[in-house]
């Protein structure tokens, strides 16, 4: 499934810009220590958390996640967006819980 | 990181990179003001202002390999979710003196995790820089000192597996007299 079908499924808010690589979606990590995300999501995975900060778009980067989800509707400053349009990550929003989220990604995805 | 140590182990290997010959790391806990501060200063090759500035970003690293550079941004994030903060402090050519502050008691601050082991890999890792830790409990202090070691070890080398081991039981034994976390 891609980015895209995932975020119109789920009414996911794209927070990023609009005209981002519309990856495909292999797999979904959820988690939110970020020191402990760095190692463990991989590439094209969905990454879900509560985390809003700009190390977010360093980690997505890193493990070169397909899109990050922010649950619980967490604000996001623009600086964070902004970072994440020049490093090609794309953010995403929903007002559920990463529990709630993850589900519906597998639902969605089967994955 | 799930424990303190692992972003002091981060930033003393920073240090390592500025080829810092002494490493002082101190940690600091003060229950009265509620705070935990952690210091790591060095005498490695200090950074400019243009790099001190960009330093808290995570697309800032001196590494070639990859673009991003997770320890001082991972650290500052654990300080601030705890209500403290990090402040880095350098000069070019005299060195460079991080202070991150953690508030002591806040329920997200990671506890202080593996200090003994930490300096033990410090020190094997590095067996030609000068390492100094001092853990302080409300006004008592531990200090393990390289510099003291090496005039009562001579010409013995500092990254046997002896030494290794030996660093970890000196270190857990001065911190279990401070009776910390």
């Amino acid at each position: 499934m891609k980015i895209s079908e995932l975020a119109e499924t789920l009414q996911l808010e794209l927070l990023t810009e609009p005209d981002y690589d519309d990856r495909e979606i292999t797999g979904c990590y959820i988690g939110d220590l970020l020191s402990w995300v760095m190692g463990r999501a991989k590439p094209q995975d969905v990454w879900i958390t509560v985390m809003s900060n700009v190390n977010i778009v360093a980690v997505a980067s890193l493990a070169d996640a397909a899109c990050v989800v922010v649950s619980e509707d967490v604000p996001i400053e623009d600086a964070v967006l902004q970072k994440a349009n020049m490093q090609d990550v794309v953010i995403l929003r929903s007002p559920l819980p990463s529990y709630e989220l993850g589900l519906r990604v597998h639902e969605a995805a089967g994955i | 990181m799930k424990e303190l140590s692992l972003h002091i182990l981060d930033i003393a290997q920073n240090s390592v990179k500025a080829n810092a010959s002494l490493i002082q790391i101190s940690i600091d806990e003060d229950t009265a003001a509620d705070t935990l501060r952690i210091t790591v200063a060095d005498n490695g090759c200090g950074m400019d202002k243009e790099l001190l500035q960009r330093v808290r970003d995570p697309f800032t690293t001196t590494r070639t390999t990859r673009k991003v550079g997770m320890g001082i941004p991972l650290m500052e994030m654990a300080a601030v979710g705890c209500g403290g903060s990090l402040d880095i402090q350098s000069q070019v050519g005299v060195g460079t003196t991080l202070c991150a502050v953690f508030g002591l008691s806040h329920i997200d601050r990671a506890p202080v995790g593996d200090m003994p082991g930490t300096m033990s890999v410090l020190v094997s890792g590095s067996p030609q820089i000068d390492f100094v830790y001092t853990h302080t409990v409300d006004g008592a202090s531990f200090t393990f000192d390289t510099r003291e070691i090496r005039t009562v070890l001579e010409d013995v080398p500092l990254d046997t597996p002896e030494v290794a081991n030996w660093i970890q039981s000196y270190v857990q034994e001065g911190l279990d007299s401070l009776q910390t976390l």
